[in-house]
């Protein structure tokens, strides 16, 4: 059978662009630098810490890994392995692009002015990171019960922040975390089983109870002629005694 | 008669400068050089009968003149890794990527207790990973992907508190993937591209903890 010319080119196209696009998944470069560009410009920098230093024009292999705040796996490859952007006073939401560095591991926001909530999908976001740091800053809204599904996570800091509501009981699953505080938030409810996390990692979170806190109070449920029952009943026992 | 013991003189001096210049460190060195394909001329500094390596290019030292770091990445070199690379003390950078490097790790690499970063990958290294790499207690840097290794992946290597960055990915490594000790921080993306690797397993959750009936509840029992 002989192929058309047209046909012909048509499947030569096809083909380079494979071949492209497999060599992209192999070295994983560009959408690490798309993911750079995008949280760039997703975050407001008041103090120039990213302005200055991330430069997108001086394309070089591996010149995202000489970044402020960005750690490679290889010194010449532009594949991101931890992001570091702690205390640079960053404003803004979750920046979501962090998806398009699909080989992070480690990622620590902490101490910044990032506001909003942790998006619910996190663990499509963040799916192998294995350090999480979002502590100080002004997250609000629930933890998402999708960071339950983030097997990889040794270590996870969300104190001195706004959230509410409990503690995702299947944070129980998380095989591997070693470190995990929510001190200062305004957490509530049962902590769930958690292997060899202490009570000051739950600190300051006036309605948070359970093991390794007091036990969880079940509300009054005691009607009025119980409590007087009770209350005759312990004044007959006083005065037996006396 | 002049001219002979001139000549003499010379040959004398130079016998000495090469008694001077018998250093283990240069031995090493240079015992490697010989081994290696080097095409681009990389290593015409270095030069036997120095006194010490510091002044080769792709060579630093400490202040004592002990080799600290070896900088030979994407040099075109080919040849194996000689088992002498262990006897550098205070080697602690060894950069080979991206070279035409074969052969099998030297077991002696286990010796190098300053190593900081062991850095093989983009070679045609084979054989296994040798088991005494778990005794390097500083090592940060463990990157010995895209080569032909095999065998599997030593438990040693669970031991180096120290591990930040583990690439083992693009081989022929067969077997478990360890998940204690240092390994907990290492994801897929360590050992992809290991067709023999089977993939990591995450233990059965513990029982969903209940909620423990309080002795507060209900007060104290009516008569």
């Amino acid at each position: 059978m002989v192929l058309s010319s047209r046909t012909f080119c048509a499947h030569v196209i096809i083909i380079n662009f494979l071949l492209l696009l497999s060599c992209n998944m192999v070295y994983g470069t560009p959408t690490d630098i798309f993911c750079l560009e995008s949280i760039k410009k997703s975050l407001e920098d008041p103090y120039g810490y990213l302005n200055s230093s991330w430069d997108f024009n001086n394309n070089t292999e591996g010149f995202i890994c000489r970044f402020t705040g960005v750690e490679c796996w290889h010194p010449d490859e532009n594949k991101v392995l931890n992001l570091k952007l702690s205390n640079m006073g960053l404003k803004g939401q979750f920046p979501r692009a962090i998806q398009n560095c699909s080989s992070l591991t480690g990622l620590d926001l902490s101490i910044n002015k990032l506001s909003g909530t942790i998006p619910t999908d996190i663990n499509h976001i963040l799916e192998y990171v294995t350090t999480l740091d979002l502590s100080s800053n002004d997250f609000s809204g629930t933890i998402p019960v999708g960071l339950a599904n983030c097997s990889y996570l040794n270590s996870l800091k969300l104190d001195q922040n706004q959230l509410t509501g409990q503690i995702p009981g299947q944070f129980s699953t998380l095989s591997r975390l070693k470190v995990f505080t929510v001190t200062n938030n305004l957490l509530t409810g049962q902590i769930p089983n958690l292997r060899n996390i202490s009570a000051d990692s739950y600190a300051n979170n006036p309605g948070l109870c359970g093991s390794p806190l007091p036990a969880c109070q079940a509300p009054p449920s005691k009607s009025n002629s119980a409590v007087i029952a009770e209350a005759a009943v312990s004044e007959f026992i006083v005065c037996h005694v006396n | 008669m002049k001219m002979g013991s001139f000549l003499l003189l010379v040959v004398l001096a130079f016998g000495l400068v090469l008694n001077v210049s018998a250093n283990a460190e240069v031995d090493v060195l240079y015992a490697w050089k010989t081994s290696l394909v080097d095409p681009n001329n990389v290593l015409q500094s270095w030069n036997a009968s120095l006194a010490n390596p510091c002044t080769w290019f792709h060579i630093t030292c400490t202040s004592d003149n002990s080799v600290t770091r070896i900088d030979l990445g994407d040099a075109n070199l080919s040849g194996p890794l000689i088992p002498q690379l262990g006897q550098l003390p205070n080697l602690m950078y060894l950069e080979l990527f991206d070279n035409n490097i074969s052969g099998a790790i030297p077991s002696t690499l286990g010796n190098l207790t300053n190593l900081v970063s062991l850095d093989l990958f983009l070679n045609r290294l084979s054989g296994s990973i040798p088991s005494s790499l778990g005794n390097l207690p500083r090592l940060r840097f463990l990157r010995l992907n895209n080569n032909s290794l095999s065998g599997s992946i030593p438990e040693s290597l669970t031991t180096i508190a120290t591990l930040q960055v583990l690439d083992l990915s693009s081989n022929n490594l067969t077997g478990d993937i360890p998940i204690n000790g240092s390994f907990a921080f290492f994801t897929p993306a360590s050992f992809q591209n290991n067709p023999g690797l089977k993939p990591q397993k995450f233990p059965p959750p513990p029982p969903m903890f209940q909620i423990a009936p309080t002795p507060s509840a209900e007060g104290p029992s009516s008569p």
